[in-house]
């Protein structure tokens, strides 16, 4: 176990490396997100809308976007040093594999996420002093959920004609249980809810993490090995 | 080569068989089935939507038992009737998101609901289309059935989800009463011409899922030829 | 006293013959060539 445990890191390590010595990917995620903040301020009416019914939406439609960015970058960097060919002769345990990938495209998700948060809160004006650390909480869980799923329909995408078209068709009806769950839980967060308001919304994120990367875990298997 | 025409002709056959049924349903549907008093005709619709819902409904599990079949067991008869079933399903679901729509216009006032049934057909939809463009791309055949039959399967346990979601949603944010359109119990007349139409569009999606896979034997048949010469 | 809604009928019950001839003809179609 200990052992399995020592190779998923290493894997994460070395796709982790890779994206810090380049940095396109992760650069290119930020300012996306960043300008997608920007186009939806100007694309809303102040005053027909409080900005606490629109924010969590704004916040979870721009994570989605950037996280598909993000996770676009794993398969291109593998196209372009057939690097997982090298990785699959090692003999490596697949569900060792999948965990760095998932671990690696996680961190680079998150980064995006934890610089997308501030320019939220700066460009809408949100006040999250309180509630930062439950933020932070769900959207741990949300993105968990949808990287799992996206780490193995990259790997497919990768071996496909229209490979960054691909990803999306297959990916975003993956994503809307956990970004349904995400935006109900953000929004009672800044509306200052009680937790038990939440706890079914939150199970269902903790459920569907369980559930997909168990499953994506094997799927990975299936979609790497002839 | 002969035995796919077979199939393809035999699955044409029930096509047809299933499409004169659909002209006796039609006949039982308009000219034997009492109006709805509060709904008017525009109930009728029910008819041809809930069928439509319970064929697309088959076809997704069928596309996803047969894809986890395919992982344990890789016979290629499995993928090759996935990919019918989901092109099937994409018909089925097409009828089911045009007559929902025309439904819900004159009973709930609005086009678009998102309840459960339309927003799963919705999701049901896009799956079907993501899966039939990823088979669209994937050349190699082994691969092909590989992959399909991974999306297939968390496409499966994604239907739960969907549910999930939507249910939690609704019982959280009161809806406007609305008129139900499936009454809970149905008088007799309405019951048979429901469960008749569930017969006709069951006998057509065998029919269309047998003649797409006769169809797809023939293809890799005339590839292989084409391959070898 | 019913609602006059039988033109949502009617649309319905075209569309949806029409998509399920139009696959199968697409279909017979195919196993043609």
């Amino acid at each position: 176990m200990p052992e399995a445990f020592r190779l998923a890191l290493a894997v994460a390590a070395k796709d982790i490396r890779a994206e810090l010595r380049s940095r396109t990917a992760l650069l290119s995620a930020i300012v996306f997100a960043a300008l997608v903040l920007v186009v939806f301020n100007f694309a809303r009416d102040p005053t027909a809308l409080a900005v606490v019914d629109l924010a969590p939406s704004v916040l979870w439609v721009t994570f989605a976007l950037a996280a598909m960015l993000a996770l676009n970058r794993a398969f291109t960097v593998e196209r372009e040093n057939s690097a997982l060919d090298g990785l699959l002769l090692a003999p490596l345990p697949r569900g060792a594999l999948f965990a760095g990938k998932l671990l690696a495209n996680l961190a680079f998700v998150c980064t995006v996420e934890a610089i997308t948060l501030p320019l939220f809160v700066l460009f809408f004006n949100v006040d999250l002093t309180d509630t930062w650390l439950g933020i932070a909480g769900v959207t741990l869980l949300a993105t968990i959920g949808f990287v799992a799923v996206g780490t193995v329909f990259s790997a497919m995408a990768v071996r496909t004609r229209f490979a960054e078209l691909m990803l999306p068709v297959l990916l975003l009806p993956f994503m809307v249980p956990p970004l349904i769950g995400a935006v109900q839980v953000t929004s009672r967060l800044l509306a200052g809810r009680p937790l038990s308001e939440m706890l079914g919304w939150l199970r269902l994120l903790a459920l569907y993490d369980v559930v997909f990367v168990t499953l994506c875990a094997m799927a990975f298997s299936a979609v790497v090995d002839e | 080569m002969t035995a796919a025409r077979a199939i393809v002709r035999r699955g044409l056959t029930l096509v047809t068989l299933a499409f004169v049924g659909l002209a006796g349903v039609y006949v039982l549907a308009l000219g034997h089935t009492p109006i709805e008093a509060r709904q008017g005709l525009a109930q009728k619709i029910f008819y041809l939507h809930v069928p439509a819902a319970w064929c697309s409904l088959l076809a997704f599990s069928l596309v996803g038992i047969a894809s986890a079949l395919y992982l344990w067991l890789h016979e290629p008869r499995l993928d090759r009737f996935a990919a019918a079933s989901a092109e099937v399903g994409v018909a089925f679901s097409a009828v089911m998101l045009t007559t929902g729509p025309i439904w819900a216009k004159p009973i709930w006032g609005t086009w678009w609901t998102w309840d459960a049934r339309l927003t799963l057909t919705l999701f049901l939809f896009f799956l079907f289309i993501g899966y039939l463009a990823l088979r669209a791309a994937v050349h190699e055949p082994t691969e092909r059935a590989r992959f399909s039959a991974v999306v297939g399967i968390l496409g499966m346990l994604l239907v739960p989800f969907i549910h999930l979601s939507v249910y939690l949603f609704r019982t959280l944010h009161p809806q406007p009463i609305v008129l139900k359109p499936s009454a809970p119990s149905l008088p007799p007349e309405m019951l048979r011409t429901l469960l008749s139409s569930m017969a006709v569009f069951t006998l057509l999606y065998i029919g269309l899922v047998t003649t797409r896979y006769g169809i797809a034997l023939t293809e890799e048949a005339r590839e292989e030829a084409t391959d070898a010469s | 006293m019913p609602p006059e809604n039988g033109a949502y009928m009617v649309a319905a019950y075209v569309v949806a013959p029409v998509i399920l001839v139009g696959y199968a003809v697409w279909l017979w179609k195919r196993s043609k060539q």
